[in-house]
């Protein structure tokens, strides 16, 4: 029964940090992509609030700075906007598809955070506390495997559409996402390699070591090539950055989702979001050491430690959100074709190589 | 064991079922997507019968069971669409130029 | 077997049903795509963990994503012509239980002859991790392994050549169409 509460618990504190990482890339996003592009954002909503009564006042200025800052624009006003938008299902087409393809998309996301650490191990009152939803064996595997599910949620909503150009943007999008599910694949092939385990909470543990003595076994310095062909390939999975042609605001007329308003279109956009954030997450988990501070070693198990462990974690996790949306909106999008291109002839090779030399270097050292 | 028994039998209820829908079924593409069903229902025999006995050979047999079904529905697929850009039907009986 | 296994069971054999017998095609492969998971979450319960992830890798990720690709592509209607009649379902239906039902007898008697020591003791040592099965295939089937790697490498390139459309040249040769060397 403790069990049962513990992992209620647990399940909860999870999706409530997929949930708040995505709304505030959302944030990020928002006001980071003003200051970019040397453009104020969005100020207005509730910046000007003003009130008499007396147990608002001491709140009000904190609420005031929040509107400035383009917070309660993003966060609530668009919320709210999207909950109260008339649901617009084209006809022709299946009224429970068009309702289920959201799902489909956002829910893989959800299910890889349930396989991915956030803190080291630790005991409070005497409970061992182990924080990660579902300690499966092949846990790296298993996020591989919902980033394939979620290739569905694309297509079932640009079929649902019921028009040209959803269809064309949707396969558009499958096709970009199983094609860098390839190279993506081969860096985790690369990374078992490595750390010899597909268990994410032992390759962070591992990553506390030192190799030659003063260089802390990180991802990012024993398998350099795998990160940036695991951060363009993330990119592309989640459809971002210069890959993101199947949305395509100026060109497809949004691409796949086309046809959604409302709340289905928000749910695409919090998925989508939330993905940044779990890819975030792996790579700060896979190459940057997790939650360990480099040279530092804290003690094991106790609870303050694991709290430092996981805020040096969310650190580094929102390090790089930021850096996907820097990347978005620095550089212009790829073309279908040099998207393919870079998938099919560039990383994929490198990627190949990448593991063949790794696994040299580990059979000869 | 009777839980080793549920999952043999439901396999066979499955592979029976796919039989089914390759023989009721006039869609190329419903045909194959049938006979993968069926090969799925092997595959959970197989995995059922490792677990029965204790070793690992079962489920080695599924993973190339697996390796065989990707590759076969890759060239599957592609003869179809030659088939429909020859036919324009995917229907298995408008593909009958050689019926005397 | 737990009911959340039975469950899968139970929604496995649904969706299975909904494959053969839905009318659009596509239906029926979102019907599939339903069925490959309820297996994984079979061979996950019968403690084939790699197994369980591979499936949805590769048959449920993949396979079935090229099934929808064609689907889609070929923009099919529904099946056309005169639906099945009741006696030809009703006819599969008896034929099926028939076959599933002459099969059981001796599958029955094979499991009740083992013992049940042996069998308490073959299930501890048959859990699928990732490790095991790595080592079983690179160990013992290290030679059928390389072959399906070749068979996946002929297949890739049939693919590719049978789907490929026939192009036809139609720019004119250097030096004009009629005669001439070079």
């Amino acid at each position: 029964m403790f069990e049962l509460f513990v992992l209620l618990l647990k399940v909860g504190f999870v999706l409530n940090i997929a949930l708040v990482l995505g709304s505030l890339c959302t944030w990020l996003e928002r006001k980071g992509s003003a200051l970019i592009q040397d453009r104020v954002g969005a100020n207005r909503a509730g910046a000007f609030v003003e009130s008499d009564r007396w147990y608002l006042k001491p709140v009000l200025p904190l609420v005031r700075m929040m509107g400035w800052l383009g917070v309660i624009n993003t966060l609530l006003c668009d919320s709210l906007k999207g909950l109260w938008k008339e649901d617009f299902v084209p006809e022709g087409t299946s009224k429970f598809l068009h309702a289920v393809a959201p799902i489909i998309a956002v829910m893989p996301i959800m299910l890889a955070f349930a396989v991915l650490p956030l803190a080291p191990d630790f005991t409070v009152f005497g409970y061992y506390i182990h924080p990660r939803v579902a300690p499966i064996d092949a846990g790296l595997l298993f996020v591989l495997a919902m980033g394939s599910v979620a290739v569905y949620g694309v297509a079932i909503a640009g079929w649902t559409g019921n028009n040209k150009f959803s269809l064309l943007g949707s396969l558009r999008a499958a096709a970009q996402m199983i094609s860098y599910e390839l190279p993506m694949g081969m860096v985790f092939v690369a990374l078992i390699v490595v750390y010899g385990t597909l268990d994410v909470y032992s390759i962070v543990e591992q990553q506390g070591e030192l190799i030659w003595g003063f260089v802390p076994k990180w991802g990012v310095f024993v398998q350099p090539v795998g990160f940036v062909v695991l951060l363009l390939a993330g990119m592309a999975e989640t459809k971002r950055g210069p890959f993101d042609l199947p949305e395509a605001e100026s060109e497809l007329a949004a691409g796949y989702f086309t046809e959604y308003s409302g709340m289905k279109f928000l749910l695409f956009w919090l998925g989508e979001f939330c993905e940044i954030a779990l890819f975030a997450l792996l790579l700060a988990l896979l190459f940057f050491g997790g939650w360990q501070i480099p040279w530092v070693r804290l003690p094991e198990g106790v609870w303050w430690a694991a709290l430092i462990g996981h805020v040096v974690l969310m650190t580094k996790v929102v390090f790089f959100c930021l850096l996907q949306i820097v990347i978005r909106w620095t550089l212009p999008r790829f073309r279908y074709d040099q998207l393919m291109n870079l998938g099919w002839k560039m990383l994929l090779p490198i990627s190949l190589l990448n593991l063949v030399i790794t696994a040299i270097v580990k059979v000869l050292a | 064991m009777e839980s080793m028994l549920t999952y043999v039998a439901l396999s066979m209820v499955l592979f029976v079922i796919g039989a089914i829908g390759v023989c009721l079924r006039r869609n190329a593409i419903v045909v194959f997507m049938c006979i993968e069903m069926m090969l799925n229902a092997v595959n959970l025999a197989f995995v059922a019968f490792s677990k029965l006995h204790g070793n690992l050979d079962g489920q080695v047999a599924v993973f190339f069971v697996m390796v065989i079904a990707a590759a076969e529905s890759a060239i599957g697929l592609a003869i179809i669409l030659s088939v429909f850009r020859t036919f324009e039907s995917v229907e298995t009986t408008d593909a009958g130029q050689l019926k005397w | 077997m737990n009911v959340i296994s039975f469950l899968t069971g139970v929604c496995a054999v649904v969706s299975a049903i909904g494959v053969v017998s839905l009318r659009n095609p596509l239906y029926s492969a979102f019907a599939l795509v339903i069925n490959l998971l309820a297996m994984a979450g079979l061979y996950a319960a019968l403690d084939a963990h790699f197994l369980a992830v591979s499936q949805v890798v590769v048959y449920a990720g993949a396979i079935m994503v090229l099934v929808l690709f064609v689907l889609m592509l070929l923009n099919l209607k529904s099946e056309s012509g005169r639906r099945l009649g009741f006696v030809r379902s009703a006819l599969a239906l008896v034929i099926g239980c028939v076959v599933v039902m002459s099969a059981l007898p001796p599958v029955v008697s094979h499991f009740s002859s083992m013992s049940q020591t042996t069998l308490s003791d073959n299930m501890r040592n048959s859990v699928g991790t990732v490790k095991a099965v790595g080592q079983e295939l690179y160990t013992n089937y290290v030679a059928q392994f390389e072959l399906a790697s070749l068979v996946l490498l002929i297949g890739i390139v049939g693919a590719v050549m049978l789907a490929k459309r026939k192009s036809v040249v139609l720019a004119p040769r250097p030096g004009g169409l009629v005669g001439g060397s070079k």
